[in-house]
């Protein structure tokens, strides 16, 4: 946004709309990536990953409430409309956060004592925790520069809410960097494991910053830079970090978009029939 | 059978600056920089924290519990006790207060 620092922002219609569907695309990459990441809990490789993976996930589920809740003062539904009474095509999440993170290429145990929760057992079985960390990390990347940009937002919830969630984010990025770094120079395995996942998600990375119809608007009214600034900057410091540890990115690679038109994953419905489950049991309860 | 498990560190957390590090529990972590990475989410995701510290296990020497009678006084040492200076009751009587 370079030094374009506005103190205020009119709040005409045409900024609001803007606005609404960056808080949408926001809260609802964070709600997915939080909750994608919730489902390793209690099936983390290592103990220690396992709890610091679901209180990053935790971090994530806040987030998204706070987007939500900035939503619902501009006249949207409260949050737990927002997260629990949309179906698929209303989100606006990328590609990206949604995707299941299983092994193709293994077969899994057939075992019956495993039948629990099928879709945890899925995970217990083909679950890939490259795909996952290799996600998480190429995801907290854009996490930490969205809100660099943002703590000079002109719209002021989001100014404040950025700067506040600078420590978090910052964490975010050291872990990711750190296991990566470990896990790309370890064995001949996971650095296969890694470039592999590198391979497969980086086109739905590059779907975080699909253009939309209001981007130039977000730019102009300082609210925040355009998908295209932000995926720039995002881009160098993969390419800075990824070729050092001794992976690659895809050439020419195409970004998978849609998802921030609501033309999302498939695997989006089945992911919020689990999330929403207990709300639509019975929306009135109280906890 | 050969032992899988990462080395263990012993982690030290600061609730803020100036206070002591306090021992607050042990890790599993291939190296420093791991550790202070997962240390922070198992011991620093309720209660403040400004800093943390991990030390290999290794790197702690301790006393024995069988020689924990070292530590015992033979005779009288309360002439090490700073009590009996009376500097609080008699600061107050001069009309310290003790604001700043």
């Amino acid at each position: 946004m370079g030094g374009k620092e506005l103190t205020h922002v009119k709040l005409d219609r045409a900024t609001t709309c803007a606005l609404i569907d960056l808080l949408y695309r926001l809260g609802d990459d964070s709600l997915l990536i939080g909750h994608r990441n919730s489902e390793w809990t209690g099936l983390g490789p290592i103990l220690e990953e396992d709890i610091a993976f679901s209180s990053m996930a935790q971090d994530k589920m806040g987030h998204a409430l706070a987007y939500y809740n900035m939503l619902h003062e501009l006249g949207e539904g409260d949050p737990d409309a927002i997260a629990y009474r949309r179906d698929a095509a209303a989100f606006r999440c990328c590609t990206l956060v949604t995707m299941e993170c299983f092994d193709d290429d293994s077969p899994g145990d057939d075992d019956e004592s495993l039948c629990n929760n099928p879709l945890r057992d899925d995970l217990v079985r083909r679950g890939d925790w490259a795909l996952s960390l290799v996600r998480q990390y190429l995801f907290s990347g854009a996490d930490a520069i969205r809100a660099a940009e943002m703590a000079s937002s002109s719209y002021e919830p989001l100014k404040h809410f950025a700067r506040k969630i600078r420590g978090e984010v910052k964490y975010h990025t050291m872990h990711d960097r750190a296991m990566m770094e470990r896990l790309a120079r370890a064995t001949d395995e996971s650095s296969r494991r890694l470039q592999f996942a590198v391979n497969k998600l980086f086109s739905h990375a590059l779907g975080m910053f699909e253009p939309t119809d209001f981007d130039a608007a977000l730019a102009e009214a300082g609210i925040c830079p355009t998908e295209a600034q932000l995926g720039h900057q995002w881009r160098g410091q993969v390419e800075a970090f990824i070729d050092p540890i001794g992976l690659t990115l895809p050439d020419a690679t195409k970004s998978t978009i849609g998802g921030r038109r609501g033309r999302s994953d498939p695997h989006l419905q089945a992911l919020l029939d689990e999330l929403q489950k207990v709300h639509r049991l019975d929306s009135a309860a109280t906890w | 059978m050969t032992d899988t498990q990462w080395p263990i560190w012993e982690v030290f957390h600061q609730s803020s600056r100036g206070e002591a590090h306090v021992h607050v529990g042990a890790i599993h972590a291939p190296d420093s920089e791991t550790a202070l990475v997962l240390a922070k989410e198992q011991f620093a995701r309720r209660q403040a924290c400004v800093s943390i510290w991990v030390v290999p296990e290794g790197a702690i020497a301790a006393t024995a519990y069988e020689d924990a009678d070292i530590f015992d006084h033979g005779t009288d040492k309360s002439y090490r006790e700073a009590f009996g200076y009376e500097t609080t009751r008699r600061a107050r009587a001069v009309g310290d207060r003790g604001e700043a």
